[in-house]
Formats: C-alpha cells, structure tokens, sequence
C-alpha cells in the first residue's frame, strides 16, 4: 500500500551532495520516525526489526545508530512525537474563549481532524493496542490523562453535577472511544470528521443528559 | 475416549484460559495444547493456527456471557430490571472468571483487527439486548450510535479495571456501570437515583 505522505516529502539527493549535515541527518531522523510508525502498525512492536526501519526509510544500518540507541527509542521517540502533536492541536482548539460546550465541540474536531491524518498512530492507540507494546500503551493512558479535562469540565458546567459519579469522565472519553475504535475498525479512518456529532453526544451525555446534548449538536455541529 | 467435538471443546477452553492467563501475544499453540492436554496433531486437526482458534474461542466466550446474561433476564420484566440483571450477571462472571474477563475484555485488543471488531459486535448486542431502545428513549430521538456510546462507556471502565488486575472488585463498581449504561438514554438525575439504588443493595 502507498501512503502519501511520507513518499512525496522531498529527500536530499543521493551521493555527493552540498547541504549542511544537520539538515541531512533530520530529514533521515523524521523518515525513521515515520517508518516506525508505520512498521509497527503493520507487523506489530514485537516483530520490527531495525532492518525493516532501515529498508522503510532508506537509510542505512550506520545512519540509524548515530540517531537512534535501539529501535525501542526510535519508535517511542516517533509515538511521542504524534501524540504531543495530537494532544496540543486539541487542547489548543478546546482552550480558545467559550462556554465548555463549544470549547469541547472545538477540541474534538481537532482530535478527530488529526486521527484522521494520522490513521496508523490512531489505529495502534485504538485498535491494534497489542501492536503497540506496554510502553506506548503507557504512553497512551498518559496523553488520555491530558485530554481529561475537556470533559471533565462538564462537571462543572451541569447543574447537578456535583453528584455525578467520580467516573463520569471515563465514562464519556469510553463512549468516544467507543465511536472512534468502530469506525477505525471498519476501515474508514479519513471519516472520522464526520462523527463529530455523535462523539460531542457521547461527550455531553453523562453530564447533561440526552435532550440538552442533542440540543447542543444542533446547536454546534450540524 | 473423548469424541472429536469434546477434544476442540477442550482446546477453546484452554485457549480462553492460557490467553487470559499469559496474554494473547505470548501465547503459543504449545502452551494451549498443554493444557488442552492434546496433541498437536489434534489441534491442527480442528484449527490452522492459533489466531483461528482464538476467534472461534471468543466467539465461544461470547455466547457463554450472553447466554448467561439472557439467561439471568426475566423477558417480562421491566426494561430496568434486566438492565440490572444482565449487569449484574456480567460483572459477577467477570469477578469469579478473572481470565475468562481478561480474554473477553483486554487481550482481545491483541489479537488482530478481526477479533477487534468480534468485540465490539458483542458488546454492541450485549448492550442493545439489555437496553431495549424504544422503551428507554420514551419517544426522544436518539442517535443511532447510542447503543455503541453506552457500550463504550461500560466496556472502558470494566477494560481499566481488569489491566489493572482488580477483576475482583469488579462488583463494587456495578452502580457506576449502570450510570455509566443507562445515562446516554434516561439523562444524569435519572441515572444516578438508579446508581443510588444499586448502591443501596
């Protein structure tokens, strides 16, 4: 299969070439990256081998141990990377000016805008969990945590919500997650953006109830 | 000597036991077929490899829970009452059957996309046979996802609990499941007097 993206990014020409070694070595960093992403969601943490970083990338054996200690570092340093990239583009959508409601409704556009370019980083975190190996799933929980208050903050917002359960939160980021697994599950990751009213619903849900959330997706997202 | 039907029986329950025991990428058809105690020859003999096996062993898993879940249900009961029921019955399996839990819930994750999507289609008919759409929305329209938000809720909260090995306390946390189930369709004030009740006993 070809992904776009990674193939049409311009390369430094091969051999003999002028340009400044730092340059050199970063654009070969970020194929590595890219490449890790990729083979670990294709075969799995457990089977990648450096050669298939290597071979993915088109760099060499001694280009990659200049960058990298070992290939947990490189994959872990690519996850790191999409997920400080995702959780900053939705925080910084869900932190402009507005009532919780329209804050939400922004940062999960932006989540759901960014898992749609992103499709194997959202399907190793959702999905093939198991490909991703206990140190990216910890990873995982952690940026999870960072998302939190997008929805906790509904707590807040609800008339009652003071005596909302303690899990309230898990329960709405399991709904979304919910949503978002099936859909990368059936294969139509490039769709996600589409499921916005129904993962801002499931959001809005456990805090303020079906008849004021879908007034809300009226209201925000149609 | 056991018929050819009750030697397969034996490798699903051992493949159910040994993955949620060791997780599903450690296990090997050696491991199962031990405990199985069969021989190789009788595993290939029914399965090609072991993620066949595995998905046949959830689907397996599935009706059990099911069954037992349809089985707890009074069909003339009120919508609630089998709500209660069937959740209730779920957790305590959970509880009792850690590694049935772990397999059912958790190393499912690990075992491919197809077994992915074996899971959600049972969480999904678990959750609709439990909340009978119509009589919960008492005329709202819903969106069509409700029964997979609801789903998604229950299964996240059961999902951290057992990573985090505490399939035994699992009951405690059946007044936030039943929130957790029923608040997409009756809203937070009624859905916490039900988590108050449960609470109660």
């Amino acid at each position: 299969m070809e992904r776009g993206r990674g193939g049409d990014r311009w390369r430094p020409p091969r051999g003999r070439h002028r340009l400044p070694p730092q340059v050199v070595a970063r654009s070969q960093r970020e194929r590595l990256l890219e490449a890790a992403v990729r083979v670990v969601a294709e075969k799995g943490y457990g089977a990648m081998t450096i050669g298939d970083l290597t071979k993915q990338a088109g760099v060499s054996r001694t280009t990659f141990y200049e960058l990298f200690d070992d290939k947990e570092r490189c994959f872990l340093a690519a996850y790191d990377n999409a997920v400080e990239v995702l959780v900053r583009r939705v925080m910084a959508a869900y932190e402009a000016p507005g009532e919780w409601p329209e804050r939400a409704a922004a940062g999960l556009a932006a989540l759901l805008e960014v898992l749609a370019e992103e499709p194997e980083l959202a399907r190793l975190s959702l999905v093939d969990i198991g490909n991703a190996g206990p140190a990216a799933q910890r990873r995982y929980r952690a940026a999870v945590q960072r998302l939190t208050p997008l929805f906790e903050e509904g707590r807040d917002y609800a008339p009652g919500g003071r005596g909302l359960p303690a899990n309230t939160s898990r329960m709405a980021i399991g709904g979304v997650t919910g949503l978002i697994a099936d859909e990368l599950v059936a294969g139509r990751a490039e769709r996600l953006p589409d499921l916005l009213s129904d993962v801002f619903f499931a959001t809005l849900v456990p805090y303020i109830g079906p008849d004021a959330a879908a007034r809300e997706v009226e209201r925000l997202t149609r | 000597m056991a018929g050819s039907e009750t030697r397969r029986q034996a490798i699903l329950e051992a493949m159910v036991r040994v993955v949620g025991r060791k997780g599903y990428k450690a296990t090997s058809v050696a491991d199962v077929i031990e405990e199985a105690d069969v021989s190789r020859t009788t595993f290939y003999k029914h399965f090609e490899d072991k993620h066949e096996c595995f998905l046949a062993a959830y689907d397996l898993v599935v009706e059990r829970v099911l069954g037992e879940v349809i089985d707890s249900c009074d069909p003339t009961a009120p919508w609630l009452e089998r709500i209660r029921a069937g959740l209730a019955t779920v957790v305590e399996m959970f509880a009792l059957d850690p590694e049935l839990a772990r397999t059912a819930i958790v190393e499912v994750a690990a075992a491919g996309a197809d077994a992915r999507q074996r899971h959600w289609d049972a969480v999904t008919r678990v959750t609709e046979f439990l909340a009978d759409g119509e009589q919960l929305a008492e005329g709202r329209e819903l969106p069509a996802n409700i029964g997979l938000m609801a789903a998604g809720a229950v299964s996240g909260l059961i999902f951290d609990e057992l990573l985090t090995g505490r399939a035994e306390r699992l009951p405690e946390l059946l007044p936030d499941l039943l929130f957790a189930l029923l608040v997409p369709y009756i809203g937070p004030g009624a859905a916490t007097e039900e988590m108050r009740r449960a609470a109660a006993g």
